[in-house]
């Protein structure tokens, strides 16, 4: 028979690992949510030194692209790893 | 003497709460920091003008080596692609040492090269064909 203290001990394990996922997926969620404007941010950079050379507008906004699909990579390959893990 | 016992088991239970207490806490600190700084050592306004710089000045060295508009815009697109290719790296990493190309990719990649062998194949043998033609007539 388990006794009042071990019972006690396990909950307490369990909310502590329950917060600390909290925690966790609130941080990444605030990170993914940063990261869409960040990216807008990387990509007027970008295009706006290629346009400084001469590169056509919707060029430089075909190049700048790769950033977005970047983007969505990582996204993706970060969701993998969580699923797989949890 | 059990009593001791029971307080000695209590104690180590007690030690072992606060490690898992201090593990998590660290764990939960530290995993989105991590990630925090290599995204932004990727997406930021400094890391996307200094891209830029460099692809900007590639493209300005084509264009005054005399390079068309398009092929120039298509080399500078596969020299950034280069750069950008950080999110295979991360898949890579993402499936522990399995094989970066997905089974997907492969067979496309598969049937791409068969499509362009025997492409290659039959414009040779049309090739050869022509040649006989021709010998048989002289």
């Amino acid at each position: 028979m388990k006794t009042w203290s071990e019972t006690n001990m396990k909950v307490q394990s369990i909310i502590i690992a329950g917060l600390s996922l909290i925690r966790l997926l609130l941080s990444l969620f605030a990170l993914w949510l940063t990261l869409g404007w960040k990216v807008r941010k990387t990509r007027r950079a970008f295009e706006k030194q290629l346009i400084r050379q001469g590169m056509a507008k919707k060029d430089a906004k075909k190049l700048s692209a790769q950033y977005s699909k970047m983007k969505n990579e990582i996204i993706n390959s970060l969701k993998g790893s969580l699923v797989r893990n949890i | 003497m059990s009593e001791e016992k029971e307080k000695r088991k209590e104690k180590e239970e007690k030690e072992d709460v606060e490690e898992l207490r201090e593990v998590l806490g660290v764990v939960s600190k530290e995993v989105p920091a991590l990630i925090k700084s290599i995204i932004a050592s990727v997406f930021s306004e400094e890391a996307g003008r200094d891209m830029g710089k460099a692809a900007a000045a590639f493209y300005k060295e084509l264009k005054d080596a005399g390079m068309p508009e398009e092929t120039a815009v298509k080399m500078t697109e596969n020299y950034i692609s280069v750069f950008t290719s950080l999110g295979d790296i991360l898949k890579g990493v993402g499936k522990k040492g399995k094989v970066i190309i997905s089974t997907k990719e492969g067979e496309e990649i598969g049937k791409e090269i068969s499509e362009e062998v025997s492409r290659k194949i039959k414009e040779k043998l049309a090739e050869k064909r022509r040649e006989e033609e021709e010998e048989d007539e002289e």
